[in-house]
């Protein structure tokens, strides 16, 4: 095994050039399991801590750039007013060591359907920053999970930052576990308002191969919403709402939940953080 | 490879590292620092909880290579000494008085843990934030709850002896 | 027997290894590195059931830094005669569950082992496995005794007449799931062979007995072994008898002639060092209308590997929790193709009393009886199948005393009718026993010169106080400050004790600290208190004493109490308060004797809500085997948790008036909670753990 250490991004693009095979390593929050457990062996890593520049974001223009190096604890601490729902799905990611190290390009480079970052991502209509030394791509969120643990990243590219729109509505995550804390999840949810547009967005995690919006839902509840007259929920929509964000779901039975209760608890979720979200916005209206 | 990190403030280096070794087996097997404990290797436990450039991480998922030229505090370089009355951090000397400790594998990854949250905390801490700041730390013996009192206690001796040192005459 | 004046004893002290451990100087297993060591990694089966073809020993040995490759064909022979089966590592072609040992490794480094043992070539001839216990399984049979030998079945009068004729009755079927011990430190062996013989740092909770198992194992006299075992980071049973990780570890160090460091991961230790047998419980009772008990029926199914039996005591408290004229207890096992079981924390009682106490709470509502009153109607005045007298017996005490401080009274028995918000509420109460065991250990006393005392046993400190509180007797019994005595246990080489298991270590190293002190304090009185410069010392052996005990019904008794809230729309239970009331005997240090305890009602919450090691019935081994999926509880799951115990004064025990402690804990918890759970919800969860989804199928 190589542990190839460039200090910039072109040298790290580089690197990744000569060696796809290379595997990046940012927390380690995933790779370093996969190696510990003897999962496999990669064949290089390149660790991409010592580029600074990574460890930035930026607010430009309508849309937070986040650096492939910003953790988790610092999201949380920095960008809880401008991103609240990938904060506060980013409080709920294992413990404090973890979120410490673990990073958002990471959940996405790992795609596991249980990541936590996915569902506010897609919530909020995040682009992913990727780039090799043949060129840069923007890659719309809705496009980069192609599998279970797989994304729409070449073998030369690596996840330089993450562009998310800033919140112009109410955010909220949910997620259910079993435990109290660490717990990776039997299922989550993320909505989104976006008022400007009439539009709502929703992630949802855990509960198909790949994270996925609830795109029927999103529409019913965009065209239901009293958007001007900021008037109460009508619980008839927040069922069906639901409803459709859990007929949007495939999931499995598996060790941490059967298929039929993550349906269940789905709309459950959807249904509560609509509550919230509206109930904010409603709010914000009157005073 | 060669790896160097100041450890506990001694710049210390590693020989024949492998490139997928952890810092928590450089730490354990090379440095001779087994203070750090190894339980889960996937950080779920928080035994292996040190400081890396003053930011408790899990050792295991820390590669080695990365921790090339950082800092890093295990629960060996928290006390200046060993005495129960001098020396020893408050932390340490509040899980020993509280009766926090049983088997002692989860103790220096928790240790760790706490005072980090006591010293990233102005106040004493609430019980709540307690829980939440452990979270990650697994105990198996003792329901936690001489644990969340020791830090307790030791957020107040610590918070006191600052009140102490601000009151002092220059 | 009297107890003795103990100053010491009943303090609240500190532990005498704490600082050691805050320090980070506390030295476990593997953390001892002994010259030219090398590293073993194992490589287990990966088929349930069949046998090894061929092993590609030749392409690992190219790789750099392989020392060696061992498996049947080439592995030394051991000599397990009479032995656990367990441990005839790699001295057979056959695989009998997944996961077991095919061959070992050692290396130069950690990285090369590693590396060989995952490339290596296993080829098997695989059989079909069967891997599923189920209630009718045609190998259901009825094992000789079960742990450690109490007979399998038992009866008495009429059970069946008696429930037909009961105006009411429960009748209701329990299951809990293979659940593994989890001590935070996984298993570490580190083997070194030399002119003497064997020497092995090993974490367990009994040096003696691995020292006694591994030396006939390598055709050893006990003298030629030493098991070296100072700290070790928990046990909770899965260290109280030796895994194969010992003998195989020892049998690679003897094969490459080097010392040789073998660690199993916490992925290993769900299929090699032990689990909680899944079981499968029938409980019927029969009552009057006023709740008194007329028959009481207990039948539990278990599992047990091909390799070796181990029949759990599933419905053994049942013989002595509550009077009944006909009663029946049985238990039957059946072997599958599946990793060993053995002891975890309170085997037999968790499970069963989890059955029973549930069952109660089941008559409690269908006799309209408050479940406190039920049980305190249904106390018996002497052990109800041997009839012997209890030598102390405070069930009811405890269930009052708890009643008092959780605020039982004035509780409506209705389910489902509390309501905070989206939450529905509920409180429940359970009973918890554990039997009081005291075994045979020697022990040496010694008066230095300079005026101080060392106190020698193989005892072992598994993180429960036992070198704190062996301290503190010694001291009393030398009537020496506790700075001038220093405890030696974690060692074989000196004097033999029994293991940390049963709850049984304090009583009865105790004891034998108690003689030996006794008597060194004898030959000082003789002296006039003059210690030669050589130092005196006196010894002693509590064998005769312990098998001459009056054969007293003794049992730790307890009372717990839960207050659980569930969210009705996601099925998120949360356990809010949980109260236990013990009576243990004289508590010798409230200390650590309250860790301990909240300790064990912490290890019965997870059992509650979390607890399960989920069997793959394809592949044939646990699913969920590390700790990302197999969860214990943690902080955030414990909000108000206390242990209280009142006093009990049995002189009938052991010189210190104890009873064991380190168990007790966790009998109890789960059904209380469960009984929460129903409170709160009206739904009865008959199947551990009480998981979100059990709850929200219940109520939608």
């Amino acid at each position: 095994m190589d542990f190839l250490r460039p200090l910039t991004w072109d040298e790290a693009l580089a690197y990744k050039a000569g060696r796809p095979e290379a595997t990046p390593i940012q927390g380690g929050t995933d790779v370093m399991v996969e190696i510990n457990l003897d999962k496999g062996r990669p064949a290089a890593l390149l660790d991409l801590n010592p580029i600074s520049e990574l460890t930035g974001w930026s607010a430009e223009g309508r849309t937070v750039r986040v650096g492939a190096g910003v953790t988790y604890s610092r999201l949380i601490g920095e960008l809880g007013s401008l991103l609240p729902g990938l904060a506060q799905a980013a409080r709920t990611v294992g413990s404090p060591q973890i979120r410490n190290r673990g990073t958002v390009a990471g959940n996405l480079g790992a795609a596991s359907p249980a990541g936590d970052s996915h569902p506010p991502l897609l919530a909020s209509g995040a682009v992913v920053e990727a780039e090799s030394a043949r060129g840069r791509r923007m890659i719309p969120i809705g496009e980069f999970y192609t599998g279970v643990k797989r994304n729409a990243l070449a073998p030369d590219e690596l996840i330089r930052a993450v562009h998310v729109p800033a919140a112009t509505g109410p955010q909220y995550f949910s997620k259910i576990g079993t435990r109290n804390a660490m717990v990776i999840a039997v299922c989550s949810f993320a909505i989104a308002l976006h008022p400007g547009e009439r539009r709502i967005g929703t992630g949802i995690g855990s509960a198909a191969p790949t994270p996925r919006r609830a795109v029927a839902a999103e529409e019913f509840l965009a065209g239901e919403l009293d958007w001007d007259g900021r008037s109460a929920l009508d619980p008839g929509v927040a069922r069906r709402f639901g409803e459709l964000v859990a007929e949007a779901a495939s999931p499995i039975d598996d060790v941490r939940g059967r298929a039929d209760y993550r349906l269940h608890s789905l709309s459950v979720m959807a249904r509560r953080a609509l509550g919230w979200a509206w109930k904010d916005y409603a709010g914000r209206g009157s005073a | 490879m060669r790896v160097h990190i100041d450890v506990n403030g001694e710049r210390l280096a590693a020989d024949d590292v492998w490139e997928g070794e952890s810092l928590l087996y450089v730490l354990r097997e090379r440095l001779g620092l087994p203070g750090a404990k190894n339980a889960c290797e996937q950080g779920e436990c928080g035994s292996c909880t040190v400081y890396l450039d003053g930011l408790p991480v899990c050792a295991c998922l820390v590669a080695a290579g990365q921790a090339e030229g950082r800092e890093v505090v295990t629960v060996e370089g928290l006390a200046s000494g060993d005495d129960l009355d001098q020396g020893l951090d408050e932390v340490q000397r509040a899980f020993v008085e509280a009766g926090a400790v049983q088997c002692g594998f989860c103790t220096p990854g928790l240790i760790v843990q706490a005072h980090s949250l006591i010293e990233s905390t102005p106040q004493v801490p609430e019980d709540a934030d307690i829980r939440e700041a452990l979270a990650g730390n697994l105990c198996r013996c003792t329901g936690y709850e001489k644990i969340i009192d020791a830090v307790r206690l030791a957020a107040t001796r610590k918070a006191q002896n600052k009140a102490a040192q601000k009151k002092a005459p220059r | 027997m009297t107890t003795v004046a103990m100053p010491n004893v009943g303090s609240a002290l500190d532990r005498v290894d704490a600082l050691e451990k805050v320090t980070g100087r506390a030295r476990y297993a593997y953390e001892n590195f002994p010259a030219d060591l090398a590293y073993a990694v194992p490589v287990q089966a990966t088929i349930a059931k069949g046998e090894i073809s061929a092993v590609d020993v030749d392409a690992v040995l190219q790789l750099p830094g392989v020392i060696a490759a061992i498996w049947h064909a080439n592995a030394p022979r051991l000599a397990p005669r009479n032995g656990d089966p367990e441990l005839a590592v790699l001295q057979s072609s056959r695989v009998a569950y997944r996961g077991q040992y095919v061959a070992v490794v050692v290396a130069e480094t950690l990285e090369s082992a590693s590396e060989a043992a995952r490339v290596l070539r296993v080829r098997y001839d695989a059989d079909e496995h069967d891997v599923e216990l189920r209630p009718g399984h045609p190998g259901l049979y009825r094992p000789d005794h079960v742990n450690p030998y109490f007979p399998t079945d038992t009866e008495q009068g009429d059970p069946d007449a008696a429930l037909a004729a009961a105006r009411v009755v429960v009748d209701a079927t329990y299951s809990t799931p293979a659940e593994h011990n989890n001590p935070m430190e996984p298993h570490a062996t580190v083997a070194v062979w030399d002119a003497e013989g064997l020497t092995v740092y090993d974490s367990t909770q009994g040096a003696s007995n691995i020292r006694d198992t591994l030396a006939p194992l390598f055709g050893l006299p006990p003298g030629s072994v030493r098991v070296i075992s100072p700290h070790v980071g928990g046990g909770f049973g899965a260290k109280a008898r030796a895994h194969p990780h010992v003998a195989l570890a020892a049998l690679a160090a003897k094969q490459v002639g080097r010392p040789v460091k073998l660690a199993v991961t916490r992925q290993q230790m769900f299929a090699v060092t032990g689990y909680r047998t899944p079981t499968i419980q029938r409980v019927r009772l029969g009552a009057d209308a006023d709740g008194r008990l007329t028959a009481i029926v207990h039948e539990a199914i278990e599992q047990s590997s091909t390799v070796s039996e181990f029949a759990e005591q599933t419905a053994v408290p049942t013989r002595m929790m509550y009077a009944a004229p006909n009663r029946r207890t049985t238990h039957r096992l059946v072997r599958l193709d599946v990793p060993t079981p053995s002891w975890m924390r309170a085997p037999g009682e968790a499970p069963g009393m989890y059955a029973l106490e549930s069952a109660m709470d089941e008559l409690a509502i269908a006799c309209r009886i408050d479940p406190i009153e039920l049980r305190i109607r249904n106390e018996p005045d002497v052990d109800p199948e041997s009839g012997r007298p209890f030598s102390s017996r405070n069930l009811v005490a405890c269930l009052r005393e708890g009643a008092r401080r959780f605020g039982w009274a004035g509780r409506d028995p209705e389910p489902g009718i509390r309501r905070e918000g989206g939450l529905l509420v509920g409180t429940g109460v359970a009973a918890s026993v554990f039997p009081v065991y005291r075994m045979p250990s020697q022990a040496t006393a010694r008066a230095e010169p300079d005026g101080g005392f060392t106190v020698r046993i193989a005892a072992a400190d598994i993180g429960t106080g036992a070198r704190t509180v062996l301290t503190q007797i010694a001291a009393d019994a030398l009537d020496a400050p506790m700075d001038r005595v220093r405890v030696e246990i974690g060692d074989s080489a000196l004097p033999p004790a029994w293991v940390a298991g049963g709850s049984a270590g304090t009583a009865s190293w105790g004891t034998a600290v108690v003689r030996a002190c006794e008597a060194l304090m004898d030959v000082l009185h003789g002296r006039a208190g003059d210690v030669p410069p050589e130092g005196l010392e006196a010894s002693a052996d509590t064998t005769q004493e312990v098998r001459a005990q009056r054969r007293f019904a003794q049992h730790a008794f307890g009372a717990q109490f839960a207050e659980v809230a569930v969210d009705m729309d996601t099925g998120e239970a949360r356990v809010r308060r949980l109260l236990g009331v013990f009576a243990a005997g004289r508590i010798l240090n409230p200390k650590t004797a309250r860790s301990q305890l909240i300790g064990g009602m912490t290890m019965g919450l997870s059992m509650a809500l979390l607890e399960e090691s989920v069997m793959d019935q394809e592949f044939g081994d646990y699913l969920n085997h590390d700790f990302a999926q197999y969860h214990i509880a943690a902080s955030a799951d414990v909000r108000d948790i206390d242990a209280v115990w009142i006093e009990e004064d049995d002189p009938g025990l052991n010189p210190m008036g104890s009873k064991g402690i380190g168990e007790i804990g966790i009998v109890g918890t789960a059904a209380a909670i469960a009984n929460a759970v129903h409170h709160a919800t009206g739904v009865r969860v008959r199947d551990l753990p009480i998981r979100l989804d059990k709850l929200v199928h219940g109520v939608i």
